[in-house]
């Protein structure tokens, strides 16, 4: 429910401001093109409450980010979609070293505070499942909202920069833990509980 | 509407002037002077209408349960006209319980150009999916709210392709359920030449995912279908996969296996878990989504 109605008030928001801008004395009324109106009567525009001159209907967005392509069907009705070829890399074993990344994770975090005893082998252990976590979690991000089919260069670029930046990550932890008190420390030290 | 009255009595005053001019001038034997004033000529009294009328005006009822639903409109006949909401209001007293009994109601009596599917009405046929009150459900198995402070609102199934009025197009649906190859595949012919038997216990593995209508209630409510819905199969197809991975009649398990076994058609399920939630026939396909992850997580 939620996630229908929260576009629905953003635009309406998006309304009311544009409206009350719209009512706003300015020479510059008819340039911007959210200040739009209708040709209305004075007396309706100044009586009616901003939320009723709003004519929002949600199924329409006023901006959508990525506005739906006109359908397409490939080959005829009666074809089955295009089956991709196996590739484990990206599904079966992608999917279980995410588990197995996810649940050595929480011995990992709990495990130097309960024992109190730092081990830099750990540490780095700790820092690059982190690391690891985080990069699949963005992964996962740029795969569901940027479809290849539809923005092919976006999604190209999206995941270049996430490369490079969990590179920058994994560079600037190595330097913490060789040349400074490591992750651990530092948590513990800024953790005042 | 305080300014439209002022303006209708504006508009009232300016035309009042020039009345005279606009008067209607009727046949009449009279002199024309007299022709505006007293105009019943056999010094009758007015019948009231309500004396003349033979046909009873309908009593409002009183104990009428009236209800509106706002229902989602689009002609494809005019298609630069955007979607629209159109009220109707029923008496639920004289209305069947479920929505799918509102709608046809609501073509019959008021307005014929609503389009909708449906078939069966017994929830067997998975026609009359439709989003009701923000939940993607059959029509015929919903009840209609009796609370008749709030209306009902109904719309096709998000995220599709809409044909007409409450009608998604499921092209790409049945493509994608044709994909997984819903049927039963064998290269050896049954042990002793007559039928493919199974236990009683392999039997019970297909339960809860038999039952499957194919309404799409459930892939049309998944976020993650309405983002990669060309690549992702949906739980909906995704279930009927695993009814014939579970099926112990089934030979090729493997290769069913080897078509999800890709970054997009099954992995695109996040557990968000609206399908289990929206199933109008209560089944679980997150559950199947599950059991398909787990054996093929070391495949």
């Amino acid at each position: 429910m939620a996630s229908i109605a929260r576009p629905m008030l953003l635009r309406q928001c998006c309304n009311a401001s544009a409206a009350r801008a719209a009512l706003r004395p300015s020479t510059f009324r008819s340039i911007t093109p959210l200040a739009r109106q209708p040709l209305k009567s004075q007396f309706v525009r100044d009586t009616l409450p901003i939320s009723s001159r709003v004519a929002a209907f949600h199924a329409e967005g006023r901006k959508a980010i990525l506005p739906p392509l006109p359908q397409r069907v490939e080959g005829t009705t009666n074809d089955p979609v295009h089956i991709p070829s196996p590739s484990p890399s990206h599904g079966s074993y992608h999917w279980t070293a995410e588990r197995v990344i996810a649940a050595a994770l929480i011995p990992l975090t709990v495990a130097p505070f309960a024992g109190a005893s730092l081990n830099p082998v750990t540490d780095g252990i700790l820092c690059a499942l982190l690391v690891a976590h985080s990069h699949i979690g963005f992964q996962a991000c740029i795969i569901d909202y940027f479809p290849t089919w539809r923005v092919p260069g976006v999604r190209k670029g999206l995941n270049w920069v996430l490369n490079i930046s969990t590179v920058i990550v994994l560079i600037g932890l190595y330097e913490f833990e060789t040349n400074d008190v490591g992750i651990v420390e530092a948590v513990k030290r800024v953790w005042k509980a | 509407m305080a300014a439209l009255r002022t303006s209708t009595t504006r508009l009232l005053q300016a035309t009042r002037v020039s009345q005279p001019i606009w008067r209607r001038a009727f046949a009449s034997v009279e002199p024309v002077g007299a022709a505006g004033q007293t105009t019943t000529t056999a010094n009758r009294p007015v019948v009231p209408e309500s004396k003349t009328s033979t046909v009873k005006e309908p009593v409002v009822d009183k104990d009428a349960k009236i209800k509106s639903f706002h229902i989602y409109r689009w002609n494809p006949d005019e298609p630069t006209s955007k979607p629209r909401m159109q009220t109707y209001t029923l008496d639920l007293n004289k209305t069947g319980p479920m929505v799918l009994d509102a709608l046809i109601r609501i073509k019959n009596e008021v307005d014929p150009t609503l389009t909708f599917r449906r078939s069966c009405r017994e929830g067997i046929c998975g026609s009359c999916a439709m989003n009701i009150d923000g939940v993607n459900t059959l029509a015929c198995l919903c009840r209609i709210p009796t609370d008749t402070a709030k209306e009902t609102r109904i719309y096709p199934l998000p995220h599709t392709y809409v044909v007409k009025d409450l009608v998604p197009d499921m092209t790409l649906f049945y493509k994608q359920y044709r994909s997984i190859k819903p049927y039963l595949q064998r290269d050896t012919p049954p042990p002793d030449g007559r039928e493919n038997r199974q236990s009683q216990a392999e039997r019970r593995k297909l339960d809860g995912l038999y039952e499957c209508i194919l309404c799409a209630c459930c892939s049309t409510s998944c976020p993650s279908y309405w983002w990669n819905t060309e690549e992702y199969l949906g739980p909906a197809v995704l279930l009927q996969s695993y009814r014939w991975i579970a099926d112990s009649r089934d030979e090729k398990t493997e290769e069913r296996k080897d078509a999800l076994n890709n970054g997009m058609s099954l992995y695109r399920c996040h557990t968000i878990l609206n399908c289990s939630r929206t199933c109008p026939k209560g089944l679980n396909p997150a559950l199947a989504i599950a059991e398909i992850k787990k054996s093929m997580a070391f495949s």
